[in-house]
């Protein structure tokens, strides 16, 4: 009996199921937006046999072009603010006692877990017209601003979702560092930030980079924040593409914008990945 | 200078967490304020919108009929694909296992907001209306890899020769593993399912493609009523969001490392 359940490759048996899955409703659907992008666009027809590039091309328009840099704009501010919130965070969560440790992570996750709609929805009524800042200003005398419906309202949105997903990766590598070395730095005459240039900041360089990735793809690709919180003039890629694909109905214009998005998140999620698999390695080397 | 780190830390974390937080404790202030306005600090104290939630039938539907329906089969399937997945991948050599690994977590790296437009333009492609099992499948997708990630924390902390000495005291492959290993991952299978679930419970740019007239999910409802400049009941849906979402995260920082999962 046990040789040939040896030999059958239980393993297909267990990894096909999600994998024909993800065949279906991953790659099949990714495919079919490539074939979209290539196809031209007909008001009247869902699809047209012959093949164009000009999907890719329109994206060299003055309109689209300002899209694309104002959506890597707003990204590239967006992991800037979330580097200087969350790494002094991440810092102080790795080097916390266990019970701070605990509290504060359920306090990291769970607004992270909550529907992006949501914390949305509280910064519109905390930046409102009559929201909270508005009604400070108004107390000490000074006039409301408008704050909402601006690019500041949308890095401010972006950094509140995306600011746990800088923390946890920064958190992961300083706890690697052994708490000894910044002992060990001090011992040997360093202050504390010469000892946390010279060994806590290098040390978690790969959590950071993994970091700052991972928010940049986020950010960019974001549609939930822009739409409710940004101005409609100053609209992100992922507006775009909502639109394109539900209100115009320019399916392969949507699709082309979607696979070069796609394809710029996804490269920068692997760079993300192979960052943190290699801090690992490194750390089993040791 | 000082050995120890800069004395602003401790404040500087505070007023992060406090920015961190501010929407969520707005928000839940706001749905028991009695101003249909959006007053913070509320004036006074009342359930009025929460009233209003439960008579309203669209709100009900999107979150009985829509969201928590599918939540819960989506954290179900996903937590019996997951672990045969994970099973698989921990368990087994073979050639191209890291290839697959990265295929099976492939669904995370992927906009959520793209996926959404591939799958709706796929679903169209096929003529295949919305309904809330468009709205399933497109949750399995997302929700799986979580449950990948928690099961196989939890077989890599665990012994492989448990199974094998039952195996050698007479119990067949399936046996040793109903009654040694399964056990022995409960808290990592509850943890990947409770995560498929709030996945599934909170996500918003798969549901703004695959939602149909029928099925509205309460993300994609409080959406459009953010939109329509709709009252306090869309607090008082939040809040109830933020609720269960809250508990949920407790008992998996309860029963496993929540950071395993994340």
């Amino acid at each position: 009996m046990r040789p040939t359940t040896r030999t059958r490759p239980i393993w297909a048996f267990l990894t096909g199921p999600y994998a024909v899955f993800l065949v279906f409703l991953l790659l099949v659907p990714f495919a079919n937006v490539a074939m979209y992008s290539i196809h031209p666009y007909s008001p009247t027809r869902v699809f047209l046999p012959e093949l164009t590039l000009d999907n890719y091309r329109k994206i060299f328009d003055l309109y689209y072009l300002r899209l694309f840099g104002r959506t890597l704009r707003l990204g590239l501010i967006t992991t800037a603010v979330c580097v200087v919130l969350g790494y002094p965070l991440a810092y102080f969560l790795a080097r916390a006692m266990p019970r701070v440790q605990a509290l504060c992570l359920f306090l990291l996750i769970m607004p992270l877990m909550v529907s992006a709609v949501i914390r949305v929805f509280g910064w519109i009524v905390i930046l409102g017209r009559k929201g909270l800042v508005n009604q400070a200003l108004v107390a000490l005398g000074l006039e409301p601003v408008k704050l909402l419906y601006s690019e500041t309202a949308v890095v401010i949105g972006l950094v509140n979702i995306f600011v746990p997903f800088m923390v946890l990766p920064i958190m992961a590598s300083i706890e690697r560092i052994p708490p000894n070395l910044e002992e060990a730095a001090q011992n040997l005459g360093a202050n504390w930030y010469q000892m946390f240039r010279r060994t806590i900041l290098p040390l978690s360089l790969p959590g950071l980079i993994s970091g700052c990735l991972l928010v940049y793809s986020l950010s960019i690709s974001a549609f939930v924040t822009p739409a409710l919180m940004g101005n409609a003039r100053e609209r992100m890629v992922g507006q775009q593409v909502y639109d394109e694909v539900l209100v115009s109905f320019n399916w392969p214009s949507a699709s082309s914008l979607a696979l070069t998005l796609v394809l710029l998140t996804v490269g920068l999620m692997f760079c993300a990945l192979f960052a943190s698999r290699h801090a690992g390695r490194q750390e089993t080397a040791r | 200078m000082s050995a120890r780190p800069p004395r602003l830390l401790l404040p500087f974390v505070v007023v992060v967490y406090i920015g961190l937080l501010a929407p969520l404790v707005v928000v839940v202030a706001v749905s028991f304020g009695p101003s249909a306005a959006f007053e913070f600090p509320p004036r006074g104290l009342t359930l009025h919108w929460f009233e209003a939630f439960f008579a309203s039938q669209a709100f009900v539907t999107a979150l009985f009929r829509v969201s928590l329906l599918v939540g819960l089969l989506s954290a179900a399937l996903a937590t019996v694909l997951g672990t045969s997945a994970a099973l698989g991948l921990v368990r087994f050599r073979f050639f191209g296992r890291e290839a697959v690994e990265t295929f099976f977590l492939a669904p995370l790296l992927v906009p959520e907001i793209l996926l959404g437009a591939a799958l709706y333009l796929f679903y169209a492609r096929l003529a295949i209306q919305a309904s809330i099992w468009t709205l399933l499948w497109g949750h399995l997708v997302i929700c799986t890899p979580y449950v990948i990630r928690s099961v196989t924390a939890g077989l890599v902390g665990q012994d492989p020769r448990l199974e094998e000495a039952a195996m050698s005291l007479g119990a067949t492959r399936v046996q040793a593993f109903v009654k040694v290993t399964l056990p022995l991952l409960r808290s990592s299978l509850l943890s990947g399912a409770i995560f498929a679930f709030i996945i599934s419970f909170s996500d918003i740019n798969l549901a703004l493609f695959l939602s149909g007239p029928g099925s509205t999910s309460l993300p994609v409802h409080i959406f459009s009523q953010i939109q329509w400049q709709g009252d306090p009941t869309i607090a008082a849906a939040s809040s109830l969001q933020i609720v269960i979402i809250g508990i949920l995260i407790l008992v998996v920082q309860r029963i496993f490392r929540l950071r395993l999962v994340v």
